[in-house]
């Protein structure tokens, strides 16, 4: 969303990185490590965002179908700020090797407890989830090279290393990327504006752009304004609040507070209106040479070309990007397909295998 | 009575809202009286219009379809409702618009051509029609403000034809549309090719025309500062591009296309301006002796439809005043309620020289597939036969290449296939055949003013709350016929079927003739044509009070306080689409109303 920042915080920010992958930020080297494992980070709530959305049939649940909607626009932008930062300090973002796109269910740490994300269908449990990716949390540790409770210190302690390099080995030779890979503003729209990253000020710029869409005003339902992305507000209901009042069927009054829950208007929600997918697909479950599975191994590969596109558009080829946002439109339809073709049960609907494909496929 | 205003707007569509958004800015306090609902503003309810125009779209009509019926404020073309416009004539008038928030940009294409240098001067340079009293370079400025307003997309060096000119180192906000198959096609066809009008060569040249529909922002625009695409209303995440999802009239599904309801949200939160639905202006109250407008009447109407019997019927009149009083409600509506105040007629012109553009369809099968029905509707022209000599003896014309096929497909395709007994995958290929070469060209072609096409009134023909309802008089003259015969016979026949290798399957039933179309014969030829929906010129401006309704700034001569603003203050209609045109004009009459009220 456009300048929205939640009072929250977001998916990851109150995950944990497994502190064994996590050394102190030390040399350049280290930094584009650290962007490169934000950059997966940031890319795996992308595909449970995108199922949920999708199994909405089209025209039910609209407050519920544009918040997901909302969210995901959200992490696809802050995938592609990543991605500028990776490449303003010379890094060659990767989107395309094996292990970039989890196994789900994935197990997202969190800092307490912790829960899986499925690839599933819209559905109370499905938003009690997302409530815990969105949760608002309270500030954690000052950050400590090699050992991040959340996100949020995470980029704390990338956004202190930058500074520190900067110091020690100058501005220049920290920012030394090649500012023609920057995805500029021209070239990206949705969930508010990208930030070409040239050196140390727009890098806080770009950071704080992806922390601030989860911080923000902290203790209120409604957005703060927008003074520091420049951008005009008004009162909305944050994006974790706004799943509350879809779990809640219920919307908030200005008057309520976070503990006095929602207590204005009854908002319908109907759970029926959804396509009855299966939970986590995979493809190698149907057998060979089934049309199900050539379709679930066509929308992974598909998947898979969109990754391509990306990684291609943040290593210097821009003009891929219009390639990647085809491709957004051809994966929705195939996978509105998908959902609307019976699995063989009886009871659901296939859902998605977003991959990586299967090498031997169909 | 209600508290004073620094300006009171009657009508809250794109002259309206652009009118408000200036004086606001300038710290001037704003009413918009609006007849119609408040409608598509909220986006549940234009969610629920777009629904309609799924659902029911063929069978409501067009453009209004997807719009509810409101007895209270009827508009033409009303789905359902009795129809609004009388006639004088046996010649009707085509063209439709729309009495809600937002106005007809609420089903309007986007298009957004500049007029032409000589458009502004007919009289002087062809001998026909006559001059204006501003020229292109007067309203130059306007043009960019307006540009910007709506967000065109367009690529400066396309657009700089007949000597439209721009300041060195403009761009447009956003970049050309994509060019289409259906485009490069006829481009590539048609490329160095020419025709001879009137002793005169023309080259038959297809360039992209400007919309008023988010591409790709150009970051040079502003002199460097970049374009922000504006996005739907009340939904941040929509609309920011242009997703080719082939409805765009009378609805974007995204709101990517321009409509006046985004200028009016950018006011939504400020405390200058008001805006107040459901009332319908109904009368001027005006000083006999200072000629000032004292205050505007309406009626404000709480059901909307509001039949006798309804709740808030019989309605309230109200009055309220300006110190200035701002008529934005169309051409036609403003004529009208001029009319019935007795107002700003001393020249005898309210209400005539009611232009629109005449429309005509071509159509054939390509000799190479093409893939039409994909993108916005139009993206490119044959805009060279704009202007030129011939516009001594006959109209000029622009040719808008349609990225949708033949209207009304698969529909015909199908009935026919199916009545030849073709099923199964033979019906899917023939028709995938047949759908794939599908061009077709609207001809637009200007008018010239004529005092006989006319808005009048009568004191019997009143809608259900008692306003007066237009009587129009209208027809075509053998000026524009002329150029009807030209671009079909010569341009179409002779030339881009030759020239294309297309197979021409344009033909014009009379018996009867199709819905939407009124039969015109020209040399013994007939052709059936249609409204642009462009209403242009019932209040004209001019230098001299005798023979036009206002000035150079779109103040009546007649009232020291009461501006007139919109298309109906073009002279002449040349060969643009007229919503940009209409507002660069509210842009200057904006400006003169800031300096008048400083």
């Amino acid at each position: 969303m456009i300048g929205k920042s939640k009072p929250a915080s977001r998916k990851a920010r109150g995950a944990k990185i497994p502190v064994r992958s996590v050394p102190a930020i030390r040399t350049p080297a280290d930094l584009r490590t650290h962007l490169q494992m934000a950059l997966q980070v940031e890319h795996a709530t992308i595909p449970p965002y995108f199922t949920a959305w999708l199994s909405i049939q089209d025209g039910q649940n609209f407050e519920a179908a544009e918040t997901i909607r909302g969210v995901l626009l959200e992490e696809m932008l802050h995938l592609t700020l990543v991605a500028n930062l990776l490449n303003a300090v010379n890094g060659n973002p990767s989107l395309t090797h094996r292990r970039f796109i989890p196994r789900y269910p994935h197990r997202l740490p969190h800092s307490g407890d912790r829960f899986e994300i499925n690839i599933e269908k819209f559905s109370k449990s499905a938003l009690e989830t997302f409530l815990k990716i969105e949760r608002p949390e309270a500030k954690g540790a000052r950050p400590q090279p090699g050992h991040f409770h959340t996100i949020g210190q995470f980029y704390a302690a990338v956004g202190q290393s930058l500074d520190e390099l900067c110091e020690r080995l100058g501005e220049g030779r920290v920012f030394c990327g090649d500012p023609s890979r920057q995805i500029r503003p021209e070239d990206y729209y949705g969930a508010g504006s990208i930030v070409v990253v040239t050196n140390r000020d727009t890098a806080h710029w770009a950071i704080a752009k992806i922390v601030q869409q989860g911080e923000g005003a902290h203790h209120g339902i409604f957005d703060g304004d927008h003074k520091i992305l420049g951008e005009d507000g008004g009162q909305e209901v944050a994006h974790y609040y706004r799943f509350m009042e879809i779990l809640k069927g219920r919307s908030y009054t200005q008057h309520d507070t976070p503990s006095s829950g929602p207590t204005g208007c009854v908002m319908p929600v109907d759970y029926s209106a959804v396509h009855p997918i299966q939970s986590n697909a995979l493809a190698s479950s149907y057998p060979r040479g089934s049309e199900i599975r050539a379709a679930l191994v066509a929308f992974a590969r598909g998947y898979g070309g969109l990754l391509a596109a990306l990684e291609a558009a943040f290593n210097g080829d821009r003009s891929r990007l219009t390639e990647g946002v085809a491709r957004m439109f051809s994966l929705r339809n195939q996978a509105l397909a998908l959902m609307q073709t019976p699995s063989g049960d009886g009871r659901t609907t296939v859902g998605l295998d977003f991959g990586p494909p299967l090498r031997r496929s169909v | 009575m209600s508290a004073h205003y620094d300006a009171v707007i009657v009508g809250g569509g794109i002259v309206g809202a652009l009118v408000a958004r200036i004086l606001s800015q300038a710290g001037k306090r704003v009413l918009i009286l609006e007849a119609g609902i408040e409608g598509a503003m909220n986006p549940a309810t234009y969610r629920r219009y777009l629904q309609t125009l799924y659902t029911e779209g063929g069978t409501r009509g067009m453009p209004n379809g997807p719009y509810p019926w409101n007895e209270a404020a009827p508009s033409p073309g009303d789905p359902g409702g009795r129809p609004y416009y009388q006639y004088d004539t046996d010649m009707h008038f085509m063209s439709d618009y729309l009495r809600m928030l937002g106005g007809t940009t609420l089903h309007w294409q986007g298009t957004s051509l500049r007029l032409v240098p000589n458009d502004f001067r007919m009289q002087t340079t062809y001998g026909q029609g006559i001059d204006w009293p501003i020229t292109y370079d007067d309203l130059e400025p306007a043009y960019q403000r307006a540009e910007q307003e709506v967000g065109v997309s367009a690529d400066v060096e396309d657009q700089r034809i007949f000597g439209v000119w721009f300041p060195d180192g403009y761009v447009y906000p956003m970049h050309r549309m994509p060019q289409s198959m259906v485009d490069q096609f006829f481009g590539k066809k048609l490329a160095k090719k020419s025709v001879t009008l009137h002793g005169g060569r023309y080259p038959l040249r297809v360039i992209s025309i400007p919309v008023a529909r988010n591409s790709t922002p150009n970051p040079k625009f502003g002199l460097g500062d970049g374009y922000r695409p504006v996005a739907a209303v009340a939904n941040r995440d929509q609309g920011l591009r242009c997703q080719g999802n082939s409805v765009c009239m009378p609805l974007c599904p995204v709101q990517a296309k321009y409509s006046a309801l985004k200028t009016l949200e950018t006011m939504a939160r400020s405390d200058l301006v008001e805006i107040r639905t459901q009332c319908v202006a109904s009368r001027l109250l005006i000083d006999r002796d200072s000629g000032r407008v004292n205050g505007v009447e309406y009626k404000r109407y709480e059901t909307p439809g509001s039949p006798p019997g309804s709740p808030g019927y019989p309605p309230q009149t109200e009055t309220v005043q300006g110190t200035l009083v701002v008529l934005a409600a169309n051409a036609i509506e403003n004529a009208t309620l001029l009319l019935a105040s007795h107002a700003a007629n001393s020249s005898d012109q309210v209400g005539r020289n009611l232009m629109d553009h005449p429309y005509l369809y071509v159509w054939g099968y390509s000799p190479t597939p093409i893939y039409p029905f994909r993108g916005p509707d139009t993206t490119s022209g044959v805009e060279s036969l704009r202007d030129g000599k011939f516009r001594e003896v006959h109209a000029s014309f622009r040719a808008s290449l349609s990225n949708w096929g033949w209207s009304g497909e698969p529909g015909h395709q199908i009935k026919e296939l199916l009545g030849q007994q073709t099923y199964g995958k033979a019906l899917r290929s023939e028709l995938a055949a047949r759908m794939a070469h599908m061009v077709k060209i609207g001809f637009m072609f200007e008018q010239l003013p004529s005092p006989k096409n006319r808005v009048t009134i009568s004191s019997e023909l009143r809608d259900t709350m008692g306003n007066f309802q237009p009587v129009l008089s209208y027809h075509y003259d053998a000026y524009s016929l002329a150029g009807v015969e030209v671009a079909v016979e010569k341009v179409w026949k002779k030339a881009i079927t030759r020239y294309a290798e297309i197979d021409d399957k344009t033909c014009y039933p009379d018996d009867p003739v199709p819905p939407g179309y009124q039969r015109v014969m020209y040399n013994g030829i007939g052709y059936n044509i249609m409204g642009s929906g462009h209403i242009v010129g019932t209040h004209r401006m001019g230098s001299s009070r005798r023979h036009s309704v206002t000035d150079r700034n779109m103040k009546t001569w007649d009232h020291p306080n009461l501006y007139v603003v919109g298309a109906g203050n073009q002279v002449t209609i040349g060969t643009a689409n007229p919503t940009l045109t209409a507002a660069a004009l509210s842009v200057r009459a904006a400006e003169a109303m800031v300096r008048e009220l400083k």
